[in-house]
Order: structure tokens, then C-alpha cells, then sequence
């Protein structure tokens, strides 16, 4: 990934600092654009590299990492821009943990951050994953998605020596992106039998029926229509997952057939280990508010106006900060139009 | 490349490796950010959930420029595909000669489609799609480096398996 693709100049900087917390899809293509627009840009990132979940959740063979690698290095390298790694940004002195935290080394306070630099943007996206809400769900070997493919992330990049576990009968919960992503690494990495359990049907997965039946075709076995009620656990090991079926019924608020629990049909499917993908929600470097900086204390998105600013006006935000969960390139997108109104402001602050 | 290996094989070309799309809306997103609003590269749900994007394919024998009566479509040194503006008077003939439904009528009355990032290149850069493309799904360069880097793909899944 090309971040500097509009570059006319050479990345000399000299028109201020800004500040990008969070180098994944949407901070590095906003520090592409401003990068070209001759701002120097800081990133500071939680993670021992840049490109977020494209780098440490996202599996290889969806996303090469080499395309990622070219992308940093050619904003390192050829227009200046500055990595901090295994740096948090948070606002204050109580830093929450996240997931992904483990490399961390240092904690820098957002609101210093702010002060330092002409203009910030938070992009810190959604490290955080639901729970299964069952009895059991915290577990060994129950973990999330998102922990288990970054897991595998970090010790395929030599980050880590600690192996993550393979399991014989691995039972993943959910239909989006991340459990097609969990429940294929599972298989490929050697697990015997790779269950992909789905509340709804094959219609409704928001993965899509496509990619149900591509790894359905690899060997992962497809339950739908089951919801987990607890995870069963014997001497501090997951030894199963007991589900109801449901049925489909009327439509719900987001629109999908509410599926609806079938009292009496309770069933156990045997496993060891139990990744669940029921969503991830943002991630942003405060807790509610930050000065001026406002969360949504639903939903966790930083709420900004229309040019994407938050409440501070040279702070603002962009990607799945913002939006929740998306995709790639809805993150990029997001990150092009904020650098953009970042240049902007900055512009007309200086004509002011 | 020189003007005479551009005028025989078509100059530069574009196509997109659909085996290694992922569906994620990058092309979609940039090209839009470049177009003030407005993509020229856009994914589509063909079924089953799954996104792939189309574009405009700059024919080596372009039916829209065959079909234009104004020789607005036309092409430029690159072998992309423009409309020129000032000549087009948005008679929809491209619209119905390009078989893969690429041009399009826009207010006030022009047609409009990929221009390979014009702007761009003109600067020497690489069209946004083709540069921010995160699994390189999308190849460009002359005919003979994008057929090179085709078969060098076809070989890798071919033969060659990362251990």
C-alpha cells in the first residue's frame, strides 16, 4: 500500500506538526496525505508495527504483510514521518487495558499530545471484543477472535516464542468476518475439527454465504441457527459449549430476522478451545471524556461534527473509530477525508 | 516506453486480479477521495456477500471511442480512455457500446468514467487504486509487465508453497 500515492513533493515537512495515534488502515493513510502535504506526522501505536488489525488480525493470506511493510517503510524512510511504537496514548494517568496491549512499554497522556502538536487525529480503532455474555465465557481457552488471530499474528512474525494453542475441537461463535478469519486459522494451523456456530442462518451472515461455504469447503463444519447458553467448564478447562437452537422470527431493529431461542433444545458441542466472534467495539484513547473529547458511552465511537472534528478543534478522529467496525477500505477512506479537513484547518487557522 | 511500443500493444494497461481481491473497498475509497465524491472504480454485491469492484478495462479497441460521434472518448498517450468535456454532448453511445456498462451520464450531461488518475500520472505517479491496493489485487504497467507479473502469480500458486 502506496500511502504517499498523491505525493507530488518530497515530504519535507515545515508546514506543523501532527500528531496520527494509531497506525492502522485509517491513521496511515491519513499520515500519506499529510505526509504529502509537507506536515510532519508523529504516529504513536500501541503495537511493535504499524497497519493494526491489517498487520495483527487480519490473516496473511487475505492480506499480504509485505504489502503493509513497503507502505510504512515508504512513509519512514522516503517522507519522514516518525513511528513510536509499543506506545500508548491515553487520556490521563489511569490507562485502560485493551486488547493488543502487550507490547506496550510506555503510556503517553493524550492531552499533552494535543498541546504538543498543531493538529491530532485518533484513529485507535476497535481493540476491544464482546463477550460471549454465557456462564463460563471467561474461561482458559475461551478467548476472542480477535485475541486468538492476533496471537498467531504476533508469533508467525516472530514477535513471540509463546505458540498460541492449536486444539483438537476448536468452536467458533459468531458469522462475520472475524469468526471465518478465527475458525480458517484454526484449521490451517492444525486443529481437528473446526466448528463455525451462527445465531442466524447462512443468509444472514454478515461474512455472507460466500465465504460460509469457501472454508465450509476447507473442512470447517457450519451449525447455524444455535446460540450459546454456557460454556462448560471441568477443572478449569473448556470442555464443551451447550447451545439452544432458535428460529427465526420477525424482523429486529438492525433489520435481520430476530432469531429467537427454542425453549427445551439445549445441546453440547464438545470442544477445547472456544473463540468468540461476536463483534469488537472501539477503542478510544479515553474513557467517556477527554477535555472537549466525547464518546459515545453506547457505542464507545468518538463523536465528531461533519469535518470530522471532535469537541477540541484540532483534535480529530476517523476509521473504525468512528464508525465501528468497518472495513479496510471504509477505514482508509475515513482517514483521506480527515487528513484532508486536518490540512484545511490548519490552513485557514494560519490565513486567520 | 517508447511511442511506438505504446501505439502497437496498447500502452498501459490495467487489470485486476480478482483471485486476490478481498472485497475491502480501498480502489472504492481512494478513487472516490481523489474524484471529489465520485468513484470510478466500484464494488458491487454479485451474490452470496461477496464484493468485487470494475472498472473501466481502456480497451486497445475501445467500442466508446468507436461509437462516439463527437470524438470526445478518445485516448491519450498512455492508452487510457478520457472524455473530453468540451466535445462530449452526452449522447449515451458510449453508455451502449461499452460492453461492460463503464461510462456513464452525469449532471449537467457528460459522460464520465476512469481516467487512470490523469492528474496523477501526469506527475508521474501511479494510479490511487493500483497504489492502495492492500493485497495488490490490482496490476498495471505496460502489457508486457502485467502479463509477466500474472504468470509469475499463476507460478507461485502453481509450484511454490511458503513453508
Amino acid at each position: 500500500m502506496k500511502f504517499t500515492f498523491m505525493c507530488k513533493g518530497d515530504g519535507k515537512g515545515g508546514r506543523g506538526r501532527v500528531a496520527v495515534v494509531g497506525g492502522g488502515p485509517a491513521g496511515l493513510a491519513a499520515t500519506g496525505y499529510l505526509v504529502c502535504q509537507e506536515y510532519e506526522v508523529d504516529v504513536f501505536d500501541k503495537l511493535p508495527f504499524a497497519g493494526g488489525m491489517m498487520m495483527f488480525a487480519i490473516p496473511p493470506y487475505r492480506v499480504p504483510k509485505e504489502s503493509i511493510i513497503e507502505g510504512v517503510e515508504d512513509l519512514e524512510k522516503n517522507y519522514g514521518a516518525k513511528f513510536n511504537y509499543r506506545t500508548k496514548v491515553f487520556c490521563g494517568s489511569e490507562v485502560r487495558h485493551d486488547e493488543g496491549d502487550e507490547y506496550v512499554e510506555k503510556s503517553l497522556d493524550l492531552t499533552k499530545i494535543i498541546q504538543e502538536y498543531e493538529a491530532t487525529l485518533l484513529t485507535t480503532g476497535i481493540w476491544l471484543s464482546r463477550k460471549l455474555g454465557v456462564p463460563g465465557d471467561d474461561a482458559r481457552n475461551v478467548y476472542s477472535a480477535l485475541e486468538y488471530l492476533y496471537s498467531w499474528s504476533v508469533y508467525d512474525l516472530g514477535l513471540s516464542t509463546h505458540k498460541p494453542p492449536v486444539g483438537e475441537r476448536v468452536v467458533v461463535v459468531g458469522g462475520g468476518y472475524s469468526a471465518i478469519d478465527a475458525a480458517e486459522t484454526a484449521l490451517v494451523k492444525g486443529a481437528k475439527e473446526v466448528y463455525l456456530t451462527y445465531r442466524r442462518t447462512i443468509k444472514e451472515a454478515p461474512a455472507g454465504e460466500y465465504e460460509v461455504r469457501r472454508i465450509m469447503s476447507e473442512g470447517v463444519r457450519w451449525v447455524e441457527l444455535v446460540q450459546p447458553t454456557k460454556v462448560i467448564v471441568e477443572n478449569g478447562r473448556v470442555t464443551g459449549v451447550e447451545f439452544v437452537k432458535m428460529k427465526l422470527g420477525e424482523p429486529d431493529e438492525s433489520g435481520r430476522p430476530r432469531p429467537i431461542p427454542i425453549p427445551g433444545s439445549e445441546h453440547v458441542i464438545e470442544a477445547n478451545i472456544v473463540l468468540a466472534a461476536v463483534g469488537e467495539v472501539p477503542t478510544p484513547p479515553l474513557d467517556i471524556v477527554c477535555d472537549g473529547i466525547k464518546a459515545d458511552p453506547k457505542r464507545r465511537t468518538i463523536i465528531v461534527n461533519n469535518r470530522m472534528q471532535t469537541g477540541v478543534e484540532n483534535v480529530f478522529a476517523a476509521g473504525d473509530l468512528i464508525t465501528g467496525a468497518s472495513m479496510i477500505g471504509k477505514a482508509v477512506g475515513s482517514g483521506l477525508r480527515a487528513a484532508a479537513f486536518i490540512d484545511s484547518f490548519l490552513r485557514s487557522r494560519r490565513v486567520v | 516506453m517508447n511511442e511506438e511500443v505504446l501505439s502497437k500493444y496498447g500502452g498501459l494497461t490495467r487489470v485486476i486480479n480478482y483471485d486476490v481481491c478481498i472485497g475491502c473497498y480501498t480502489c472504492e475509497e481512494v478513487c472516490k477521495f481523489i474524484h471529489e465524491g465520485m468513484a470510478f472504480i466500484v464494488l458491487y454485491e454479485i451474490g452470496g456477500g461477496l464484493n468485487k469492484p470494475i472498472s473501466c478495462f481502456h480497451c486497445v479497441k475501445a467500442p466508446c471511442v468507436t461509437a462516439c460521434p463527437t470524438k470526445a472518448m478518445h485516448k491519450d498517450k498512455d492508452g487510457a480512455i478520457l472524455v473530453d468535456l468540451s466535445k462530449c454532448i452526452g449522447c449515451s453511445a458510449c453508455v451502449a457500446a461499452c460492453p461492460f456498462g463503464i461510462p456513464e451520464i452525469v449532471p449537467p450531461g457528460y459522460a464520465s468514467k476512469c481516467d487512470l488518475c490523469n492528474p496523477l500520472r501526469k506527475e508521474g505517479l501511479t494510479p490511487g487504486c493500483v497504489s492502495m491496493c492492500p493485497t495488490k489485487a490490482i496490476v498495471w504497467g505496460d502489457t508486457a509487465q502485467v502479463a509477466k507479473e500474472l504468470r509469475v502469480r499463476a507460478l507461485k500458486k502453481l509450484v511454490y508453497k511458503p513453508v
